[in-house]
């Protein structure tokens, strides 16, 4: 299986590193940023299939980053990671096309599983339009 | 509710607030009755004082008005009388001036001439009794009348030695030679050489029947005094013609005028009594004319109406103090009323403050915790993951770490119970507002908590009313506030082998909602928690069992869904919530014009029970 390229975007400097240390050891491609700008850049220098966006962020925020990323880069999966009181963030998040969003703190387990149905919901989207466009053609 | 250790809460201080509380009430009491006392005092004062300054000024003013009027008339009545008895006098002496005048000695020596004068003076009445001229010798010449007086001589009485120095004279009532009481008069002509006397007494029944038939009332009585205070006609009562008058004649030495006096006597009222007595003396003769009456029946109708008048002002004044009375306690009721909705109110002002002050401290600190928080997380299974690539290490530290690093878990796990907790005030969720069955739906919770329940001996009994209207509210937030309530209900039978939970629900058709009542057959609360239930914060649960938010989150539920909460406990017996919940949402048009149709399901990140 195709490794899984992963962004992870978080003002919080240590999260992001530790979660890119323990992504990393469980065998993805995974980059750190720390603001929407980095992760903006990062987009158009590599593909990703999914992305892990902090909603509070100094600079772009989340959503903002977000609404960027959609339109950049429809395919990818985006998970937005939020605090409690935010979740109607989350929830606009969602209906800005995000797959999901997960509440800080996280446990690094959730977030894991988080990151693969987001990686299986690219293959099979990815599958179908291959195969539309396979039968298409 | 259970009833553990009061936390944050030492039993002294308990006792100090309850204290003061019934201090407060105390003082409250007094406040009232205070009010009260002054508002009747003050109406008393403004409607009172007027009044009675009025009524005793019409009452002075008039009695004395109607005193004076009817002295006036008493004093009229006197005058009239005396001009009356004057005028039949001078009259009568009038009549004999004439005779004397128009005849001599000789015409009149004759008896039938005589006897034609007599017939022609009492024509118009029959005045005069008798006829009689007298030489200057006093001897009678002639006599007409019933008496045998030919033979008397005068020349010794008193009238013939006045009439013979005077020219004429008019006698006081006196027996004389015929001893009944009469009136004469006599005349002196003096023709050329001779003197003679014409004299002629009057019929004194005529006199009499003047004055004695005058009747005033009961007790009134008129009659006539001489200058020595013999009485010249019968009075009403007591005394006779001839006796001495019961009156001290030496008091009414003035012309005329009216005075009240103490009389002992001669009235029919008993021994004593005041009288008001009117005088006026006649100028000849000289007597006395006195008209007199009780002061009680003079006065009876001036005296009745000033009672009457005074009877209906004291009246009014009663009815003026028990009408004060009652509107002011009305109103101090009202007063008090209106003080206790407030006060109800600001405690739920305070309340709502309380959780809103709360919501934003809480929002802010509760984000920057989750970050510190998803760090340790994450350094947490970073360890772990090092410790699996060393596998050398020794077994026992490593168990140990592993202990410790779930340990970290959890305690994390803990703090974001309680942010998350917190962190609902702040949220502004859309309610998801739809019709909900209430019965339905409190089946369904009650589902949801039956294992729970039965592990603890406890049972659901309800008793929901049927055919109840839905409601329109949110069930994901009406769920959080029964599973908490039943939570806490079931917390509460700790320590006791079997209760219940009754669980009813009532239409409200005045307020437009669905009452709800949960109660449990628990531990029951004490007053002074009662009092702080629904504090953030507040909890009797042990350390690390409860936050003591969840009734507070409840709470600011129910307000928010615009309804209502209450609280009634009785310890050692149980607790009862009671939860009102509109029909009607209120505000509602807009919150559904907020709502997004196709709004996805999420609500799988909010199902940990609050606590």
């Amino acid at each position: 299986m195709k490794k899984a390229r992963v962004l992870i975007v978080d003002d919080e400097e240590a999260f992001a590193n530790n979660i890119a240390k323990l992504i990393a050891k469980r065998g993805y491609d995974i980059k750190a940023v720390y603001n929407g700008q980095s992760a903006l850049q990062a987009l158009d220098e590599d593909d990703f299939d999914v992305i892990v966006l902090d909603l509070k962020m100094p600079g772009l925020d989340g959503l903002a980053t977000l609404k960027i990323i959609k339109r950049k880069k429809p395919s990818v999966e985006v998970i937005i990671l939020t605090g409690h009181g935010s979740m109607e963030s989350g929830i606009d998040g969602i209906e800005m096309g995000a797959f999901d969003f997960i509440m800080k703190p996280v446990r690094f387990d959730e977030l894991h599983d988080k990151i693969r149905q987001a990686y299986q919901r690219k293959l099979v989207h990815e599958e179908n339009s291959h195969n539309f466009m396979g039968n298409k053609e | 509710m259970k009833c553990g250790p009061v936390i944050a809460e030492e039993p002294s201080m308990t006792m100090v607030k309850s204290n003061h509380l019934s201090n407060g009430e105390k003082q409250k009491a007094g406040h009232y009755s205070r009010l009260y006392r002054k508002f009747v005092f003050l109406t008393l004062i403004s409607s009172l004082v007027p009044l009675l300054l009025v009524g005793w000024g019409i009452y002075i003013y008039y009695s004395n008005f109607s005193k004076e009027r009817l002295k006036t008339s008493f004093q009229n009545q006197v005058e009239s009388h005396r001009k009356i008895i004057e005028l039949f006098l001078k009259e009568r002496t009038h009549d004999l001036q004439l005779v004397a005048l128009n005849h001599t000695l000789e015409e009149i020596k004759k008896q039938p001439t005589l006897m034609r004068i007599l017939d022609s003076i009492n024509r118009e009445g029959q005045y005069f009794t008798d006829l009689g001229i007298i030489n200057d010798q006093g001897k009678h010449l002639v006599y007409i009348g019933p008496y045998d007086l030919m033979d008397k001589n005068y020349s010794q009485t008193f009238w013939f030695k006045e009439v013979m120095k005077k020219g004429f004279f008019v006698s006081d009532m006196f027996t004389g030679f015929r001893s009944s009481p009469h009136i004469i008069i006599a005349f002196l002509r003096i023709e050329g050489e001779k003197r003679w006397i014409i004299r002629a007494s009057i019929e004194t029944e005529y006199l009499r029947s003047l004055v004695e038939n005058v009747k005033i009332g009961a007790t009134g009585e008129v009659y006539l005094l001489n200058q020595t205070g013999i009485l010249q006609t019968s009075p009403r009562f007591g005394g006779r013609i001839m006796d001495k008058a019961p009156l001290p004649i030496e008091q009414f030495r003035e012309d005329s005028g009216i005075r009240t006096l103490n009389v002992n006597g001669g009235n029919p009222e008993g021994s004593h009594s005041k009288q008001i007595v009117a005088h006026a003396w006649l100028k000849d003769p000289h007597w006395l004319l006195v008209v007199k009456q009780g002061y009680d029946e003079a006065f009876h109708d001036v005296n009745h109406a000033n009672r009457a008048t005074l009877l209906f002002l004291h009246l009014s004044l009663l009815g003026i103090i028990i009408i004060t009375a009652i509107i002011t306690r009305t109103m101090v009721k009202t007063i008090k009323n209106r003080d206790r909705e407030s006060e109800a109110l600001n405690k739920q002002l305070i309340q709502a403050g309380k959780l809103a002050s709360l919501g934003e401290l809480s929002a802010g600190v509760a984000h920057e915790i989750n970050n510190p928080l998803a760090i340790i997380l994450m350094e947490n299974q970073i360890i772990r993951d090092t410790v699996e690539e060393f596998p050398e290490l020794d077994e026992a530290f490593q168990e140990q770490l592993m202990d410790s690093l779930s340990q970290i878990d959890s305690q994390v796990q803990r703090c974001n119970l309680i942010t998350h907790n917190l962190l609902r005030f702040s949220r502004r969720t859309v309610s998801q507002i739809e019709a909900v069955n209430i019965n339905a739906f409190l089946n369904e919770v009650i589902q949801l908590m039956t294992n729970r329940a039965k592990g603890m001996g406890v049972q659901f009994i309800t008793n929901l009313e049927t055919n109840l209207e839905p409601i329109f509210s949110d069930p994901s937030q009406l769920q959080q506030v029964f599973l908490n309530l039943i939570n806490n209900a079931i917390d509460a039978h700790e320590g006791k082998p079997y209760g219940s939970i009754t669980i009813n629900t009532q239409a409200d058709l005045q307020k437009q909602g669905v009452k709800i009542m949960v109660a449990d057959t628990g531990s029951g609360i004490p007053q002074e928690n009662l009092e702080r239930i629904f504090d953030p914060f507040f909890t009797t649960k042990p350390v690390g069992k409860g936050t003591g938010l969840g009734l507070s989150i409840s709470y600011s539920l129910v307000n928010k869904l615009g309804g209502d909460m209450s609280v009634q406990s009785v310890v050692g017996q149980g607790t009862q919530f009671i939860l009102f919940l509109p029909f009607n949402r209120p505000g509602d048009s807009e919150i559904h014009s907020e709502e997004h149709p196709e709004q996805p399901s999420f609500q799988n990140a909010e199902k940990e029970p609050i606590q």
